[in-house]
């Protein structure tokens, strides 16, 4: 209806605004060199040249690890929580799920701070230690902190996205499973962890994405020597002032993450296709 | 529907105009160092004059650099002696009328037409002080701590205790010191010399990076030394008795942060206004004691520092005049570049 | 097969374990905020001082206004400006469809610093004055495409039919558009206001960015306040913990008893 497909050029027009220029504009100050103006422009690959030098290198890789980590300890809790809720009685479940989903509406700020308050050196923690006669341990300022901070953060993502696949089961695949011999552990093996795989894949995407290019959370728990890509680009942006070279930071991890997702995309394609197929061969 | 397209319109109408209110006060746009003021005279200033203050903060000059430059507007600001050194060489500031700041007769000697603006032409000091060692006098012996100087901070003795300024001057300063050289170096051999003495401490002190967030952090002991201003470590002596302040003997940066207003203010009456209201006496002695800085005006130094003072005694509140080691910043685009360059490379490593 | 003791208690032990790690920093925050010392860690005694200096805080104040304003109008124009695009990208032929939900996927796919650094670019090459109206801005560009992702499913599952039908007998396209296709879609449309409120009422980094002249929004506020110890950003917390977890529950309550009464009325 071409009176109704009309309605969409405003926005057409606010996206090229909003959207598309800003990456243009990334993509622009990426490849010139500081001071230019519009008249005296120098392309230049010299800020990609920059960021291939190790320790910058060791900037990504860190941060690919942090979000690794991360991304596994959210999925070693969070199955098995997702799938004890799920196998509670619908009104528990409404319930537990309430309680976990509360937290992610929470300010990530607010939660962050609460943080640095428990691990502090003169906090909760270390009062409880020292009360009862242990040593104080530091936990601010370390990897330790960081990633709980992050784990804290996304975990609920995780537990939501697998337990939504586990809910929307078909309970009569585990009683045919069952009925057909298998034990429980067979049961879950086969039918349960495949099935809730896409579930899990939702769940990667969720929390490894964001928390490769997260800043906040190692700024504040991780101290200033904590250098993830995201405090690169905000430390050349704000302080520095090196827009150039903070841009092609920029650009690529914006690359990084687009490719990514495509493949995630791609692969859970793949899985739904392939999963019907073998559905098909079985039945 | 209709009811839902009514609700929202007013809803929008009632938080656009709330949002929007106090717009009818003259507006004084203040940008400066974080927790550098006493809040109350903030208020005060505002009912005296009858005008509204948007006081922003900045941790760094850097910051407040790139922030000026990225187009926002503001009346006054206050940067530290190599900032306003770079900021008049680029154009950046209006000449200040010292004939509508009365209180500009009330400061002190050694603190005006310093070599970063000679005769004052554009700042009037707010603010100075020094960097120094802080340190707790119940595990580290003063002795060790006056013998080692800045090369404290590479001994491996307090591996795991040392707090850093996250400040890529400063801790290129205290690196260039602890070597023996000029802080205002421009040989790119004694940089790297300096680079690698960073890189080193980085390797095996295990030292924090950090802020502000030390203030409070050293006054519950978390850690047994750390860089620190002249004027938080003033405050922090106050809060606990154990800390101690130490400027080592190779020499120290004298540093003095002053209110400059900017090209671009339209304020400029009320921003002198502003200038002479912080030298005021009063204000000034409320200032100092709430910030713990030492004040550039005499009068209020005298009382501070002297008998019945509250910061009697305090080896943080006054500053080391004359000692010929002691250095003030010169800015130069060139070596900046490269010292924030190497900095972020030593941090992310 | 009987359950042996273990069966049973780890799973409970496991939820209890759960809810103990979400809840502890959360609790503790707002223990803390009517602790009558500055202290986060030793409890000193009840009191009220720091909700008083919270609202007697001009700073805090001007940032919670500034969080919810920006939040409720830039809710309130995405959700418009979604839902009508998301009507006109139903009515799109597939490639520039295509080409139409790549862009505005953008936003969401993009890591949040690109998202604000690529913000910030724009509003300083346009000389824009970053404030108050580049926030907004910002906030509404990252919102219409969450309001657009969540309208369109249930625009899929519209019959096309109904509109022409509508129109057919004499609607305008107006009419057709309000009265009609509206109403079916209203879910998707309230659901993406919900995420695009909360998307805008969380924001830290993009707001970060583009934001000058002293506005800040709650995030912000926090961030900068977090440097030094300051029981005034617990009860902060505390009040928005508070807040969240009663809309939650309203919002999940409120199905149940329309359940009960079509029960009871049956």
């Amino acid at each position: 209806m071409s009176t109704f497909r009309n309605l969409v050029k405003p926005y057409m027009l606010w996206m090229g605004i909003f959207i598309v220029i800003p990456m243009l504009l990334i993509i622009f100050y990426a490849f010139t060199s500081e001071g230019n103006s519009v008249i005296t422009v120098k392309f230049t690959l010299d800020n990609f040249i920059k960021f291939f030098d190790s320790v910058y290198i060791k900037v990504l890789i860190k941060s690919l690890q942090i979000a690794f980590v991360t991304t596994i300890i959210c999925i070693i809790v969070g199955y098995p929580i997702s799938y004890v809720i799920a196998n509670t009685s619908s009104k528990v479940q409404t319930l537990l799920m309430l309680l976990i989903t509360i937290p992610m509406w929470i300010n990530t700020l607010v939660k962050t701070y609460a943080w640095i308050s428990v691990l502090s050196d003169n906090g909760i923690i270390n009062s409880l230690l020292v009360k009862l006669g242990l040593a104080p341990i530091s936990m601010m300022y370390t990897d330790f902190a960081v990633i709980l901070g992050m784990v804290y953060n996304f975990l609920p993502f995780m537990i939501l996205e697998i337990y939504t696949a586990l809910a929307k089961m078909d309970k009569g695949l585990i009683d045919a499973s069952s009925d057909l011999g298998a034990n429980k552990v067979q049961t879950f093996q086969k039918v349960i962890f495949p099935l809730s795989l896409s579930g899990v894949i939702s769940g990667i995407t969720l929390v490894f994405l964001p928390s490769v290019s997260t800043f906040v959370i190692p700024k504040l728990l991780g101290g200033g020597q904590y250098m993830l890509i995201g405090n690169l680009i905000e430390n050349q942006f704000i302080t520095v002032g090196e827009w150039n070279f903070g841009s092609a930071i920029s650009l690529i991890m914006a690359m990084i993450i687009l490719i990514s997702m495509y493949f995630t995309r791609k692969f859970d394609q793949d899985k739904v296709e392939n999963g019907n197929k073998k559905e098909v061969k079985h039945a | 529907m209709k009811k839902i397209i009514k609700l929202g319109a007013v809803l929008l109408l009632a938080v656009t105009m709330f949002g929007c209110s106090g717009d009818t006060k003259e507006q004084l746009k203040v940008y400066s160092w974080g927790v550098y003021i006493d809040p109350e005279i903030i208020t005060e200033f505002e009912n005296e004059y009858d005008v509204k203050v948007i006081y922003d903060t900045f941790e760094s000059n850097e910051q407040m650099y790139t922030k000026l430059m990225g187009g926002e507007k503001y009346d006054v600001l206050v940067p530290s002696d190599y900032m306003i050194e770079r900021l008049i060489a680029e154009d950046q500031l209006q000449e200040v009328d010292l004939t509508k700041i009365e209180n500009f007769a009330g400061l002190m000697e050694g603190v005006t037409d310093l070599s970063y603006d000679p005769g004052n032409k554009y700042s009037v000091p707010y603010f100075w002080g020094t960097v120094g060692l802080l340190y707790n006098t119940t595990a580290v012996d003063q002795a060790v701590v006056e013998q080692q100087g800045w090369n404290l901070l590479a001994n491996t003795d307090y591996k795991g205790k040392v707090f850093i300024y996250d400040s890529e001057r400063d801790v290129f300063m205290i690196a260039l010191k602890a070597l023996g050289y000029s802080m205002n170096t421009v040989d790119q051999a004694e940089i790297d010399e300096a680079a690698a003495w960073l890189t080193n401490v980085d390797d095996t002190m295990e030292p924090v990076y950090v802020t502000d967030d030390v203030i409070d952090a050293m006054i519950a002991e978390n850690k047994d030394i750390a860089v620190m201003y002249s004027g938080d470590a003033a405050y922090i002596m106050t809060e606990n008795e154990d800390m101690n302040f130490f400027m080592p003997e190779e020499g120290t940066n004298l540093w003095v942060d002053a209110m400059v207003i900017p090209k671009e203010s339209t304020n400029v009456e009320l921003a002198h206004a502003w200038i002479n209201y912080m030298l005021d006496e009063e204000v000034a002695a409320t200032n100092s004691s709430y910030v713990g800085y030492t004040s550039p005006v005499q009068a209020v130094y005298d009382e501070m520092s002297g008998v019945g003072g509250e910061y009697e005694g305090n080896v943080a509140y006054i500053p080391r005049l004359g000692y010929e080691l002691d250095e003030t910043f010169h800015n130069n685009e060139d070596i900046r570049k490269v010292i924030a360059d190497l900095w972020t490379r030593i941090k992310s490593n | 097969m009987r359950k042996s003791k273990w069966q049973k208690i780890m799973p409970v032990l496991l939820i209890a374990l759960a809810l103990f790690f979400f809840y502890l920093p959360i609790i503790l925050t707002m223990f803390f905020s009517f602790n009558s010392s500055r202290s986060l860690s030793s409890w000193s005694g009840f009191s009220l001082q720091w909700y008083q200096s919270l609202f007697n805080d001009r700073a805090i104040i001007s940032a919670v206004t500034t969080t919810v304003s920006i939040a409720v109008i830039s809710t309130l124009i995405a959700t418009v400006v979604g839902t009508i695009a998301a009507i006109g990208i139903s009515h799109t032929k597939p490639l520039i469809k295509e080409l139409i939900l790549s862009v505005n996927n953008l936003p969401i796919l993009n890591p949040d610093i690109v998202t604000a650094i690529g913000l910030m670019l724009l509003f300083t090459t346009l000389q824009i004055p970053k404030g108050f109206t580049t926030m907004l801005l910002a906030h509404i560009a990252f919102c219409i495409p969450f309001v657009i992702l969540s309208v369109l499913p249930k625009l899929r599952r519209l019959d096309p039919n109904i509109a022409e039908a509508a129109m057919d007998l004499g609607a305008t396209p107006w009419q057709a558009l309000v009265k009609v296709i509206v109403p079916q879609i209203l879910p998707g449309i309230i659901s993406g206001a919900l995420i695009a409120f909360t998307m805008s009422f969380d924001d830290f980094v993009i707001s970060y960015f583009v934001t000058g002249n002293g506005v800040k929004n709650i995030s912000i506020l926090v961030y900068t306040m977090s440097k030094r110890i300051n029981p005034t950003i617990n009860a902060l917390s505390t009040i928005m913990i508070i807040m969240v977890t009663v809309v939650l529950i309203v919002i999940n309550i409120i199905p149940l008893f329309k359940k009960k009464e079509r029960t009871v009325l049956e």
